[in-house]
């Protein structure tokens, strides 16, 4: 009498060390836009840990040093009333990566999921979407946004939504033309053959490829709302000071008098372009490690 | 050719009716009441029963909205673009008045976009991966991220710090006074035109990269042909088609980064003018300067479109 042991497979890989092996292998792969990624998450960190990071309140005036140069006390100087400008740049990265990170996940979501449904429906529904896309591209996008902005009023809600519209139409576009290519995919035909539902046809068998260049849009879409909501918030449209962002601030610098002073022009900026160009990379670098036909097209 | 150039201007025709259907309903549906967009939310809550309704009266926003609609288009269509809701000058006026700068602004960016674009994209693409083409590349990847308006802050501060210079405040006609005219709008596309470039050169690198691998160009080199003629003659026309294509989908960058950029350089043109508009939320000026500037961009880039089809036979014979 003997029990029969059965032969032990392999424990499945777990998710959680699944994803660490892939981020190890960014890092082998694509070191530099790596680093970048881990810059970008250092700015998320910051946005987030900003009240224990800024050395003062970002509202707070210090009436005995205001419009004061960068100094050993306020590193970036302070504006005309008195705030600490390090503090405030780093508070703005709260507003600006809410804002872009809601934007995305509303337009660019928004349009991907349409751009699913024109590619898999195709016919009369794809036409009339195609129509309104193209009416959507019409207007440069800040151009929209600033539309969308005034007329609904200032606000976090507004701005995340008058930017969101204007990315709507790229979701749609991308994802569009790639559920087209897997539509006449073998395995799409073999689902559609054992009568999947339609339900189940896009989001079981399209959606999951789809992941790929939704990513590669998203993350270049991140630094075009950045750009955006600074933009807004220079023209006045964004949200309503005295809340800092990064727009504001370079607003209130051209308010502050003819010569305005360099630091409170200067470091603002500087913030939005090192963002920006922490998305723009990390997302080339994801783009280059998912999709390997487009590498070195940059 | 006719039938294409037809065929694209009916399109852009209903592309048109289309924008001004949907700058409508932003501008005048969606604040849900135009007042509380003029007024703001506690503009608004200040005004009485009575006054509100005098204003909608006087402002024609009593009409059913296809009425209100229908009568903004017959007013475009008549060349009236209206007025503004706090000065007195009338939006044809300040139009002509502005509308010249922005323009100049706008081509002297796409001349210097493409003289300094094409050289650096054809420097990265004849020697890929070496020093040159790396530093290019970052330099281009670089100025995708800067914000063109605070590059212009940067600019008018350091000319102010360094040299005491600051461009005229006030605007200058082209023939009136050439250099004043200049002066004002020599920043600006500065910006604007070296933002465009870093997307010119990106593009231009990976199609002539492309198209030097084709087999039309080795058989130039095969016949001998000197290797800088190859790339002028035989390369270089059809690497520039889709270059010349995004310079149109460029610029929309332009119409909408002369915004933020003429308000960090002070230039009077119209982006400025958008920028007061919206600052001071008059939105009958604003709905007229949105369906300009989308009715422009969409004829700039039929425009493009047809100037392609008469560049590349493949286009036109489809």
């Amino acid at each position: 009498m003997s029990t029969t042991v059965a032969p032990s497979l392999p424990a499945p890989p777990s998710r959680l060390r699944n994803a660490w092996r892939g981020l190890g292998y960014f890092f082998r792969r694509a070191p530099l836009s790596a680093f970048w990624g881990v810059i970008a998450a250092l700015i998320v960190a910051m946005a987030v840990a900003a009240p224990v990071v800024a050395p003062y309140p970002p509202l707070k005036s210090d009436f005995r040093a205001m419009q004061k140069p960068p100094s050993e006390k306020h590193w970036f100087g302070t504006d005309q009333i008195g705030r600490d400008t390090l503090s405030r740049v780093i508070y703005g990265s709260q507003t600006s990566l809410t804002v872009a990170f809601g934007a995305v996940l509303f337009g660019t979501t928004l349009g991907a999921l349409w751009g699913l449904a024109c590619g898999y429906f195709g016919g009369r529904f794809d036409m009339a979407s195609q129509r309104i896309i193209e009416f959507l591209q019409s207007f440069p996008d800040l151009i929209l946004a600033m539309a969308i902005a005034m007329a609904l009023g200032g606000g976090l809600a507004t701005v995340i939504v008058a930017i969101a519209i204007t990315r709507i139409p790229f979701g749609g576009r991308v994802i569009r033309s790639v559920v087209l290519s897997l539509k006449e995919m073998q395995y799409v035909e073999a689902a559609r053959g054992i009568g999947a539902s339609h339900t189940r046809m896009m989001f079981r068998h399209i959606l999951p490829q789809c992941v790929a260049p939704f990513m590669i849009l998203a993350t270049t879409h991140l630094g075009v709302a950045i750009v955006i909501e600074a933009s807004l918030g220079f023209l006045g449209v964004g949200i309503p000071p005295p809340t800092p962002t990064w727009g504001n601030m370079l607003s209130d610098a051209l308010n502050a008098g003819l010569v305005p002073p360099w630091w409170l022009v200067l470091f603002p900026g500087l913030a939005i372009t090192l963002t920006v160009l922490a998305f723009n990379l990390l997302g080339d670098g994801i783009r280059d490690l998912l999709d390997p036909r487009l590498r070195g097209s940059v | 050719m006719y039938s294409y150039i037809a065929r694209r201007l009916a399109f852009g025709l209903l592309t048109v009716i289309g924008v001004s259907i949907m700058v409508f309903v932003i501008m005048r549906i969606l604040p849900g009441d135009p007042l509380v967009a003029i007024f703001g939310p506690d503009g608004f809550t200040k005004l009485s029963e009575e006054q509100r309704a005098n204003y909608m009266r006087e402002l024609g926003l009593a009409d059913p909205l296809w009425v209100q609609y229908l009568a903004w288009v017959q007013q475009i269509a008549e060349g009236n673009f209206g007025r503004s809701f706090f000065r007195s000058e009338s939006v044809a006026d300040m139009l002509a008045r502005r509308a010249p700068l922005t323009a100049e602004i706008a081509l002297l960016s796409v001349i210097i976009s493409w003289a300094v674009g094409i050289p650096v994209a054809i420097i990265s693409a004849l020697k890929p991966n070496t020093v040159a083409d790396s530093t290019a590349r970052f330099i281009s990847i670089l100025f995708l991220a800067v914000p063109g308006f605070w590059i212009g802050m940067l600019i008018v501060l350091g000319l102010l710090f360094w040299f005491g210079y600051r461009a005229p405040l006030t605007g200058a006609g082209l023939f009136t006074d050439p250099w004043a005219n200049f002066e004002l709008v020599i920043g600006p596309a500065v910006v604007l035109g070296l933002g465009q470039a870093a997307y010119i050169a990106r593009m231009g690198r990976s199609s002539l990269l492309e198209v030097i691998r084709e087999d039309y160009v080795r058989t130039a080199r095969a016949k001998g042909l000197n290797g800088r003629l190859v790339i002028a003659w035989h390369a270089l026309p059809n690497a520039l088609l889709p270059v010349i294509t995004l310079s149109g989908v460029l610029m929309g960058l332009v119409l909408a980064g002369s915004v933020p950029v003429e308000r960090a350089f002070a230039t009077p043109g119209l982006g400025f003018a958008m920028f007061i508009a919206v600052s001071e939320r008059d939105i009958f000026v604003m709905q007229n300067l949105v369906f300009l500037y989308a009715t422009v961009f969409v004829l700039l880039n039929i425009l493009i479109d047809v100037a392609i089809a008469f560049l590349d036979p493949r286009i036109r014979l489809r």
